[in-house]
């Protein structure tokens, strides 16, 4: 028989190691070469940290709007793609009865296939040729396509909306599921109308579900860029694209770096302030 | 073909991690066994970092024909920055394949071995003005292999007035028609075009011109293009009328029978040459050689030009073309073209970050 030491370990090492390897590492290495001068000599040669990336940022100015327009457009997407996953969430839990598991694989279907596909699929709903626009021509509601639905920030934010809602509403069904259902009982026996009995009792209970969907969608969309990049055009560019094309078609990895290491910071500054605003101990329990 | 400068979505941490490592790991050495060794039965084993697509067995055809023993392994770059950035972090592919413009820095860095073409059986095959764009500080690092124009391409039915120079790329006649190549280099090498600018003595404040002109060019533009299907997609549609094309883009909406034609712009078309190079201290230096011998060959100069519609190094190949698309692509009728064109010439690795940082800033401007 195993003993307990044994097994926490057995259990414990893999995912530390993954992140340890693929997380922590790859982490402190973009660290590291944020502080570096150039992509010249040897990567993994010793250098003379610098802040020169760092500098260079500031005197360019123009990242930081572009920061900013970045987290407006995250905490958009977060808070309506959070909003509309509570129905669906909400569905699942109390509304389906056996049929749980059914909807269940319905909600998640989207995600067998690619999400550059589901991605590509709004351009050719949004295009100019595309579904919406051969509609509205084809009742006579307008004579010509409506050239701004795609290739524009608003694009960006409808398609991320969609991509992010059956993700937002995995985290509130888990919390809904853990309600007690006698609590309801209770509510129902002291009186409380369907409203009431929502707002104060499910409501509340679901909320740390809320808050882990409003921060699982917030903090990835503030980095993101394969969507803006299919779907954005040339003026819906967010902070992500300006990385990955330091990384991809700059070959400079010291002011992607750099880049990356500010957002990280901001997105983390961001989490924290609104931890404070939101005593997630206090809900959990 | 260069496909494959569509992004590789999501996997910049890992290549990081990759690339190191592939450092630390150290490649799979082995030793080129001595030359009186048959052909077919040479062994070995060579890596090639090439694009997506590059793998294709067509694209080596003639090197496995002749050496069906050695064990080729291909690994990928998803741009020329990409394929830089894999080897000054200790990739240990024995050829790589980079672009003209992003020359320079593997001899600065010294990641590249220069080629012995006294070697190579097909090399008085390549004319003199492609085998110049392989050599820096008069030593020949790289061999040339594909080539195609760069221009701009538009819809004949859009615009029947035609095209005569780069700067319809920024004419508001054609607000949200156009599609410029996403590529800070490419912007600086249009704009110095239109001004008849030095590409290679560009200036700060010129650098400052240009940035202010394609961030108000960007309210024009539709969207910048990553990947040439991109392009194609949106020209075949309607979408985009007009746009800064390699002749990929051309050939393939011609073959579809989009009504196309591409510019001829009173400052010269752009050429871009795809090389190969050998990484300085591989082991299989020998082998290598053979690799890019056989790339030069005709079966496999015939694939690039039948498949991907991009010229060959190999002036055989060319002459040989008889398709009437592929001709008038290649405008093969036209015997001034090639003296109309502006080779791209190599960056700095000052310009490299100069121009790319101004690229990064119009995409980010308010």
């Amino acid at each position: 028989m195993l003993d307990r030491r044994t097994t926490y370990w057995a259990l414990y090492l893999p995912p530390l190691f993954w992140l340890g390897v693929f997380f922590l590492a790859p982490l402190a290495l973009m660290a590291a070469f944020s502080l570096r001068a150039d992509m010249s000599a040897n990567l993994l040669q010793d250098w003379t940290p610098t802040l020169k990336q760092y500098a260079d940022l500031f005197e360019a100015g123009t990242y930081w709007r572009l920061l900013a327009i970045s987290v407006l457009m995250a905490l958009i997407v977060a808070v309506i793609a959070t909003l509309l996953a509570y129905p669906v969430a909400y569905f699942l839990a109390f509304r389906v009865g056996v049929r749980a598991s059914f909807y269940l694989i319905l909600l998640l279907v989207p995600f067998w296939t690619s999400y550059l596909l589901r991605v590509m699929a709004w351009k050719i709903m949004l295009g100019s040729n595309g579904v919406i626009n051969s509609f509205l021509i084809y009742t006579g509601l307008t004579d010509e396509p409506l050239p701004a639905l795609l290739y524009n920030r608003t694009a960006v934010v409808i398609t991320l909306i969609y991509v992010w809602i059956p993700f937002a509403a995995l985290p509130i069904l888990a919390a809904l599921q853990r309600i007690d259902p006698a609590l309801f009982e209770a509510a129902a026996d002291l009186g409380a109308a369907p409203a009431r009995r929502f707002w104060r009792v499910t409501f509340p209970l679901s909320l740390p579900g809320v808050l882990a969907a409003f921060f699982l969608v917030f903090i990835p969309t503030v980095g993101e860029y394969v969507t803006p990049l299919l779907v954005g055009g040339s003026q819906g560019s967010m902070y992500g694209n300006i990385i990955q094309d330091f990384f991809s078609k700059a070959a400079n990895w010291p002011l992607g770096s750099a880049l990356s290491m500010i957002m990280l910071v901001v997105t983390m500054a961001l989490v924290l302030v609104a931890m404070r605003f939101v005593d997630l101990r206090r809900l959990i329990e | 073909m260069r496909y494959a400068r569509r992004t590789s979505a999501r996997s910049f941490c890992l290549i990081l991690v990759l690339a190191l490592l592939a450092t630390a790991c150290g490649g799979t050495v082995t030793t080129a066994p001595p030359t009186e060794v048959r052909p077919e039965e040479l062994t070995g084993s060579l890596t090639v970092l090439d694009w997506a697509g590059y793998d294709a067995p067509e694209f080596w055809t003639d090197f496995q024909q002749m050496y069906p023993k050695v064990d080729v392994n291909f690994e990928f770059g998803a741009s020329d920055a990409d394929i830089y950035a894999k080897m000054a972090a200790g990739d240990q592919a024995d050829v790589f394949h980079p672009y003209t413009g992003w020359l320079q820095f593997y001899v600065d860095e010294g990641l590249v071995e220069e080629i012995d073409t006294s070697k190579l059986t097909n090399w008085d095959k390549v004319p003199e003005d492609f085998k110049k764009i392989g050599q820096i500080d008069a030593k020949q690092y790289f061999i040339p292999w594909d080539w195609g124009f760069s221009s701009v391409l538009y819809r004949t039915d859009q615009i029947p007035e035609g095209v005569d120079s780069w700067a319809a790329l920024m004419d508001s006649k054609y607000e949200g028609h156009i599609s410029m190549w996403d590529d800070g280099p490419g912007a600086v090498t249009v704009s110095s075009y239109i001004h008849g600018w030095d590409e290679t003595q560009i200036t700060d404040e010129q650098l400052a011109q240009i940035k202010d002109e394609w961030i108000a060019q960007r309210d024009l533009n539709l969207f910048y293009w990553a990947g040439q299907p991109e392009l194609d997609e949106s020209m075949a549609s309607g979408d985009v009328w007009l746009g800064y094309a390699w002749q990929g883009s051309y050939a393939t909406l011609l073959g579809q029978g989009v009504p196309v034609a591409y510019a001829d712009p009173k400052e010269g078309r752009n050429s871009w040459v795809g090389v190969y190079g050998i990484r300085k201290d591989s082991p299989n230096y020998d082998l290598a050689l053979k690799f890019l011998d056989a790339k030069l060959a005709e079966a496999t100069g015939n694939n690039v030009v039948n498949i991907y519609y991009y010229g060959h190094a190999n002036q055989d190949v060319m002459n040989g073309i008889t398709d009437e698309t592929l001709k008038q692509t290649f405008s093969i009728d036209d015997p001034d073209i090639l003296g109309k064109t502006n080779f791209t010439p190599n960056l700095t690795a000052e310009q490299r970050d100069a121009w790319t940082k101004m690229w990064a800033e119009v995409k980010a401007a308010p």
